[in-house]
């Protein structure tokens, strides 16, 4: 695991000019809107490194657009209401110059032309700058896409030891970019944490990368963005970014065995988890290695159930595995027909992995 | 023959000559372009509210979180459908529509240059239409979005027939659109009155003229995706296969490669509307015309070069990335002069407010708005955080019901006194607009938000805390505020229709040559041909420019038989009279062929294809056989000098789309190589041990290339006439494509690898595949030709069909070299 050295020289962010407070100053209503409205995936106010490059351009282009269209709008209501004539269709056409009017071409599209300018070298910049991590980063998460979960395997080239697995959620340390090696073994899935950083494809036959770099401690909300099947819009990730140590910790903890179990119930639920899950799940240390569905090993601690589909509650869990299909519509896994007795130990098992 | 005055033009036998029979015959066998272009509105305009329906359950279903009134699936088959009738079966066909109806109108001729391709053009599209929605009781409708991306719409992980739904709509819409396209190309350079100019055209017939270009090179792309997708679900092909060679994104480039000049399509005709409409209701003369026509065109150039904006999330180089978002950002330099044209022409005249005004003025603000919010998707880093969000949504419906629903319902306002002879309701019309400008913004405005604040689209539902409840509530309001709107104006036309005022020829007093002629037109339009002097020949006098006067109230007369002028295509100075055909059931028959060959491919019944391809075929024969053979080199003596009659001449209508058709297939090929090499480029080893030998295929390029030399002998032998010279070198021709083709055979016989065994092979038998189907249909037009030829038809002059032949033979040649050193030589060169 990255220790404080490896954390790469922050480039200190450019003093704000004149020109940057005007801006400020205009975008001012635009910002405060948006934050108010507080989505925990809102992407103006990102506290990731590349999402806030990008989101700076975005406010900038939302205010630079939204000034055009207002200017677009007075003019056609100045040039309704400062009409010369009568109601009537009885108006002669007039005897015009033929050039005339055509001020408004050269000098619209004039200005549009300096915008336009304007909006591509701002675009170029920012490119630039959210293309590409800092630095190199040692530490590397391997996202593959499923219909519709996500498995995320974390590993660190200055750290070989460092290797886990988990699902449906991310972790990141706060300054310290993580490159993203993005896989799917279905469909298309677009991998999005709206706070973090903009959106990158996952594409099968085709590795895409990626790179995020928390800057500001917080959880969100990440999330599939394109189009992939029937539960689409059940595929969420929980984003969590917190100090480099706490992530250690929390990488420690993830890269640890499953307690054995200590309660009678939990034991007999176990078994029962042996006999009925361990075919497609995993609980790292068990003989339970199925690889069809999310990893569980530490399942207890992760906030929600079928990605994002639920909160993880002993209630929430006891209907998912009762019948998922009725929650999750479409999902691969199968309604269990575990007796009551079956249930609570299975859940009482699951809820000691954490 | 001289000039006629038009108030002694013999209207009765014109009448006798031009109008359909009525009844149900008369309805499935006319050919006139007004009823096809009515036609086209009214069904395209049901597709709209069968679309906006589908739009109204997603928004109910939307309009809070949570909300399960809808499962998944019914969800995704909604937003799917909703996209593909709005974007395929509304939005292109209606402007189609107009553009039936006015062109000729506003071009002084007396109908489309092929008006049979009109009707079948209409009744491929209708058959389109019903094909799509015979899913619907089949409970397998497109699921996959309208841009149907795989894998997610390969058969492994949509077994259903859906997506065999989408891709044969696809091809059948393709085939309809071309069509269409192609008529309106040849319509513009080879019918126009004498002294329309190109220079002299209203805006909409340049923006449909670009539109169709732009269908030409760009519907060959989706036609080769969808006949690609359907090979790979029912044949097992792996274009798009990545496990053999095969890639997703494919789809994508090709997808897009037509999509975004589509939108362009989709958007351009309907800015011509309002750069013609608007100054009538200013009093004076569009700001800029020239400006505006050339955006148009540069509109349309540049769109072919960002189809990349619709995938920069796609793992994309960051170079491409800059270039793709540098034309993305700039393409909106034209429209900007034409919204600055609108400005100016607004602020320069003296305005008035009747309904088109009002809408074409709300027009330009949803157009602004729909155009900024293109500009910030076109901000690469940006994109990666709106792409696939409401942001998106927001923008493209802006785009959409703003340049195209907006400016269309000002069109029906503006034109729907010429085609009624009725004023639409006023006040009606008020209403009308302040409840759809209104629903439009409460129901797509909001989602510029949403989509901010991360809301991905096409989600069945969504959980709340998000922040996301109160937008999408106002978008539902908005939805059904903007449903009231429509049905408003569908009152308003059904009221209208009934009791609107009468019109009159030119309710608007406006300046373009349709409203010279009564409203409605009578069927043949212009008693005489008018000879146009001006851009806008109703106000010359007024406007005092030059001294250039249109000939409106005398011309040339044309009333033997359906007769209207060739004329040349830059200067439109008439060239020959054509005879325009008689109504017809063929394009009927062979819309409904067609859709008898979808149904088979759909279902997996070869026998009922098959039935449905020999049914085409005879159509297609029974149309092109000459419904009269010109015994003589009748001339015509007109004040425009002596014309022959009947198409003829080096570069007749029939060569113009000849060509057309040469250009589209030339582009299918070009998307089809574009695919064999860019499969090529991502493989590591894109070719199998054993490539394809070379000895037969450079005998059998050799065989092609001396069938193409008979041909050119025998065209020279017809323009030298010697018939039997044509006989003999028309004869080895053929002699030499059947020689072609069954070595082809021979050659497929002796590869080792199989079409569904790799991309590689896939693309090997599909190319080859499609060339031999191109030599095919060749042939069978090389045997036509023949047997009219040992019939005596053609004579120095009158030999049109050999000529259009020989280009058509030409090009399948020059292919088939493309063809040649792609697949034969490049695997040598490694």
């Amino acid at each position: 695991m990255s220790t404080e050295t490896d954390i790469p020289s922050r480039i200190s962010p450019p003093t704000d000019t004149l020109s940057r407070a005007c801006f400020r100053f205009a975008a001012m209503p635009c910002i405060a809107f948006l934050v108010a409205c507080n989505g925990t995936s809102s992407y103006l106010d990102a506290t990731g490194r590349a999402g806030r490059s990008e989101g700076k351009l975005g406010i900038w282009l939302t205010s630079i657009a939204s000034a055009v269209v207002l200017l677009v709008c007075i003019a056609i209501i100045i040039g309704i209401t400062r009409q010369r004539t009568a109601r009537d269709r009885e108006v002669s056409v007039e005897r015009t110059r033929i050039a005339s009017g055509l001020n408004w071409i050269y000098f619209g599209t004039g200005a549009t032309i300096v915008i336009l300018i304007a909006v591509f070298i701002a675009t170029m910049v920012t490119l630039t700058a959210a293309a590409h991590p800092p630095a190199i980063p040692s530490l590397t998460m391997d996202v593959t896409g499923h219909q519709w979960w996500w498995e995320v395997t974390y590993s660190d080239a200055s750290n070989p030891e460092l290797g886990f697995t988990t699902a449906n959620e991310v972790h990141l340390p706060v300054g310290i970019p993580v490159r993203v090696r993005l896989h799917s073994t279905d469909v298309i899935h677009s991998f999005w944490l709206p706070q973090i950083a903009g959106k990158m494809d996952v594409i099968p036959g085709q590795t895409n990368e990626t790179w995020l770099e928390a800057e500001r401690a917080g959880t969100s909300r990440g999330m599939c963005a394109e189009y992939c099947g029937l539960q689409h819009a059940s595929m969420a990730l929980a984003v969590k970014a917190e100090s480099p140590a706490e992530f250690n910790k929390w990488a420690q903890q993830r890269r640890s065995d499953a307690p054995a179990p200590v309660t009678r119930e939990a034991f007999v639920g176990q078994t029962v988890f042996f006999r009925s899950c361990g075919a497609c799940h995993a609980v790292t240390g068990t003989p339970a290695l199925g690889r069809v569905g999310p990893e569980l090993t530490h399942f207890a601690s992760r906030p929600t159930i079928g990605a994002g589909a639920l909160e993880n509650t002993p209630q929430n869990l006891a209907r998912w595995i009762h019948n998922a299909p009725a929650m999750k519509e479409g999902v691969r896994m199968p309604a269990m027909p575990l007796d009551s007795a079956e249930m609570r130990a299975v859940v009482a098992y699951l809820e000691t992995l954490r | 023959m001289s000039a006629v005055l038009a108030e002694a033009a013999p209207v009765d036998r014109l009448n006798e000559i031009w109008e359909t029979p009525r009844g149900w015959r008369g309805s499935i066998s006319s050919v006139d372009h007004k009823t096809i272009g009515k036609r086209y509105l009214v069904t395209s305009i049901a597709f709209l509210v069968i679309g906006g329906l589908e739009a109204l359950m997603m928004r109910s279903q939307l309009a809070v979180s949570g909300e399960r009134m809808l499962s998944a699936g019914a969800y995704n088959e909604l937003f799917s459908m909703h996209g593909v009738t709005m974007i395929f079966l509304y939005a292109a066909p209606v402007l189609s529509g107009f553009s039936n109806y006015i062109w000729p109108l506003m071009l002084g001729a007396r109908d489309m240059a092929y008006p049979r391709l009109n009707a079948l053009s209409y009744w491929t599209y209708l058959v389109a239409g019903i094909f799509l929605y015979t899913s619907l009781p089949l409970g397998a409708m497109p699921n996959a979005g309208w841009f149907d991306y795989v894998p997610y719409a390969s058969r492994e992980y949509n077994p259903g027939l859906n997506i065999d739904f989408y891709a044969l709509t696809m091809i059948l819409l393709a085939v309809s659109t071309t069509v269409g396209s192609i008529n309106f190309i040849t319509t513009l350079f080879k019918t126009r009155a004498p002294g329309m100019s190109l220079n002299r055209m209203p805006i909409i017939v340049w923006g449909t003229l670009t539109a169709s270009v732009a269908n030409v090179f760009a519907l060959p792309a989706l036609s080769a995706a969808a006949a690609m997708l359907f090979l790979d679900r029912r044949i097992g092909t792996h274009f798009y296969d990545p496990a053999a060679g095969g890639h997703p994104l494919l789809w994508q480039h090709l997808f897009w490669m037509f999509g975004h000049p589509w939108v362009y399509v989709i958007v351009l005709p309907a800015m011509g509307i309002v750069s013609d409409a608007l100054p009538t209701f200013c009093r004076r003369p569009l700001v800029g015309y020239t400006f505006v026509a050339l955006a148009t065109v540069m509109t349309a150039m540049i769109g072919f070069g960002v189809w990349l904006h619709h995938m920069f999330a796609t793992g994309i180089a960051p170079l491409a990335l800059a270039f793709f978002g540098a034309a993305s950002i700039f393409i909106t330099i034209p429209s900007a002069i034409a919204v600055f044209a609108w400005l100016g022409t607004l602020w320069d005249g003296k305005p008035w407010y009747p309904a088109p005004m009002k809408f074409m003025l709300g027009f330009i603000a949803l157009f602004v708005i729909g155009g900024v919010s293109g500009v910030m998707t076109a901000a690469v880093p940006f994109d990666w955080q709106l792409t696939d969000t409401y942001f998106v949504v927001a923008h493209l419906h802006y785009v959409l019901v703003g340049i195209n629903v907006f400016p269309v319902i000002a069109g029906v306002y503006y034109w729907f006194p010429k085609m009624t002879g009725r004023m639409m309701d006023e006040r009606l019309g008020t209403w009308n607009f302040w409840t759809l400008f209104i629903g439009a913004n409460l129901v797509f405005f909001p989602m510029h938000i949403v989509g901010l604040l991360g809301m991905p689209r096409r989600i069945y539902s969504y959980p709340a805390g998000l922040g996301w409840d109160a937008y999408n509530l106002i978008e539902t309001i908005g939805a059904f505020v903007f449903a009231a709107g429509v049905a408003l104006f569908a009152f308003n036309v059904w009221i209208s229709r009934r009791r609107g005022r009468i019109a009159g020829p030119n309710p608007w007093d406006a300046g373009t040559l349709e409203w010279s002629v009564s409203s409605p037109p009578p069927p043949y339009n212009f008693a005489v041909i008018p000879t146009v002097g001006s851009r806008h020949p109703l106000w010359e006098d007024r406007l005092g420019e030059g001294s250039a006067r249109s000939v409106l109230a005398k011309g040339p007369l044309l009333a033997d038989g359906r007769e209207t002028f060739a004329t040349t295509p830059l200067d439109a100075e008439p060239s020959a009279v054509l005879q325009m055909p008689e109504d017809t059931y063929v394009p009927l028959a062979l819309a409904v062929s067609i859709g008898i060959i979808g149904y088979g491919l759909l279902f997996g019944l070869w026998w009922l294809a098959a039935i449905g391809g020999i049914a085409a075929a005879a159509c297609a024969i029974a149309w092109l056989w000459p419904a009269r053979v010109e015994k003589d080199d009748r001339q015509i003596e007109t004040e425009f000098g002596e014309l022959p009659v009947g198409s003829s001449g080096r570069h007749s209508v029939g060569w113009w789309g000849m060509a057309c058709v040469v250009a589209t297939e030339a582009a299918f090929f070009g998307y089809l190589l574009f695919s064999y090499f860019y499969l090529g480029s991502l493989s590591t080893n894109p070719w199998p041990d054993d490539v394809p030998r070379i000895g037969l295929p450079i005998l059998n390029t050799l065989i092609l290339i001396a069938s193409s030399v008979a041909v050119w002998f025998a065209g020279r032998g017809i323009r030298r006439n010697r018939n039997n010279h044509l006989v003999a070198w028309l004869g080895t021709a053929i002699v030499l494509g059947v020689v072609f083709i069954s070595l082809q055979l021979v050659e497929y016989g002796r590869e080792k690898f199989s079409m569904t065994h790799d991309a590689y092979g896939s693309l090997f038998y599909t190319i080859t595949g499609f060339h031999g189907a191109h030599v095919l249909v060749g042939l069978v037009m090389l045997v036509v030709v023949f047997v009219r030829a040992t019939l005596g038809h053609f004579r120095p002059g009158r030999d049109e069909a050999v000529r259009n032949v020989s280009l058509y033979w030409h090009f399948v040649d020059a292919v088939w070299l493309v063809v040649f050193t792609s697949l034969y030589i490049t695997p040598h060169l490694r």
